[in-house]
């Protein structure tokens, strides 16, 4: 990348960390309730740039070995499950379905109980 | 706008002769799709608590009009289920527009102090058992005087939800596995009622002894009860009290005695796991429509956009429930 620090992760969390400590407890409730979405959603996006690439590959490694593609996409998958051209009761189609699921609730989030559960 | 909104809310309550000034107006952090406001009226001597709650005229594909979410309430209230006192209804062409009027409720509706506060630390381990039965009065209402509510059988809404999801384009392998595997189930062989749709924390009001009230009728429909039951029991409505099955409180077979105390159909735990996962399917297809509003500009907001990447919470719920042995 060619741009000056702060890098996009610092910038997000400046305003995660303005509107915490400047604005939430200046504005009323139902606001202050909205600015607890904002910074959920700006934690979303840094967890997304700073882990999203490892995850999305993780997924696409189990993938590539499962329906043996080149360019294997999620799209491809969730049709031949559709269509059932793949067997429901394949226990690597199991794994990979809760390794997918589980990269994407760790950018999501990753308090998330069920998550906690899984990885402890 | 508040003092337009008052204004309309004075209108609106002289039609139900209730006359008086209208205090502290201020909205309550309510659900994604709806305004909530609680407000005073200032009698001669008494002060009295109400609760608007207005629809902004457009639903979500599973949703009813407010105005008949109160017509509706107004019918459990009949059976003696407890649910809040409707004072007046607006129509959508009215001052007011959808909405309606309905007296305060005193006690907690947001999950995580019900969950945490001392208060109502009493009231939690009777909860499922009171929910339970509360389940099972709104499963006797009189379906034929609810002429509003559509009639769905489980698969009708599978196939809704099914094609509902199919319409956002965002294909998901674990939803299309989900789909598959919920077209083989058991649903229960029983006898169509009045389904709340969404009975859960949030949706009800609970006070040191308990359950006070229920709200929130606008995913209500006529269909298989059961849902109600499986509904209550996804990990979604347990706000991070994993162990507590039902709701983040109580225990399944806390609530399926309740239920049973009431409902002449017995229900066995195998039958609400089925559910269980249907209304966690269900959740994320509702997910997909709130976000779809925002990503579709018919309105902006933050919390729409937000409940999008929720999607992926029902996902792991049901790959747990489904291949990891959860519950």
């Amino acid at each position: 990348m060619i741009f000056d620090k702060p890098n996009s992760v610092d910038l997000l969390e400046a305003i995660s960390h303005f509107l915490n400590t400047k604005i939430k407890s200046e504005v009323p409730a139902h606001l202050a309730f909205k600015i607890r979405i904002i910074e959920n959603v700006l934690n979303i996006v840094i967890r997304e740039i700073e882990k999203g690439d490892k995850l999305s590959n993780e997924v696409m490694t189990q993938l590539q070995s499962l329906i043996e593609t080149d360019e294997p996409t999620i799209e491809a998958l969730a049709l031949l499950i559709k269509d059932e051209k793949i067997d429901l009761e394949d226990q690597d189609l199991k794994k990979l379905l809760v390794t997918l699921s589980k990269n994407k609730i760790a950018v999501d989030n990753p308090n998330y109980s069920t998550f906690k559960k899984l990885i402890e | 706008m508040t003092e337009e909104l008052s204004i309309a809310l004075q209108n609106k309550l002289l039609e139900a002769n209730i006359e008086g000034k209208i205090l502290n107006l201020v909205p309550l952090t309510g659900g994604a799709s709806k305004e909530i406001w609680k407000f005073e009226v200032q009698d001669t001597d008494e002060i009295k608590q109400y609760i608007l709650r207005k629809g902004s005229g457009i639903e979500g594909p599973l949703a009813i009009k407010t105005s008949d979410e109160a017509l509706l309430q107004q019918e459990v209230k009949k059976i003696n289920a407890p649910v809040p006192e409707i004072v007046a209804v607006s129509s959508l062409d009215e001052e007011l527009g959808d909405s309606y009027i309905m007296k305060f409720v005193e006690g907690e509706s947001i999950p995580r102090k019900v969950l945490r506060d001392n208060e109502y630390k009493d009231a939690l381990p009777l909860l499922a058992f009171q929910c339970g039965e509360s389940i099972a009065k709104i499963h006797e209402v009189e379906v034929n005087n609810l002429h509003y509510l559509q009639e769905k059988t489980p698969m009708d809404q599978l196939n809704e939800l099914y094609s509902t999801y199919e319409s956002f384009n965002q294909p998901s392998p674990m939803f299309e596995y989900t789909y598959l595997w919920l077209k083989d189930q058991d649903f229960g062989d029983i006898k169509a009622s009045l389904v709340h749709g969404d009975f859960r924390l949030g949706n009800i009001i609970v006070s040191n002894s308990g359950l006070e009230s229920i709200i929130d009728w606008e995913l209500a429909h006529i269909g298989n009860p059961l849902q109600d039951l499986g509904w209550i029991c996804g990990n979604s409505w347990r706000f991070g009290q994993n162990e507590k099955v039902v709701g983040g409180f109580g225990d399944l077979e806390d609530l399926l005695k309740g239920y049973n105390s009431i409902s002449k159909f017995k229900v066995n735990e195998n039958l609400v796991r089925t559910w269980q996962v249907f209304g966690t399917f269900r959740w994320g297809v509702i997910c997909l429509i709130q976000a779809a509003a925002h990503l579709n500009g018919s309105v902006n907001s933050i919390e729409k956009a937000a409940i999008g990447r929720r999607v992926s919470e029902t996902e792991i719920d049901i790959a747990d429930l489904l291949f990891l042995g959860g519950k």
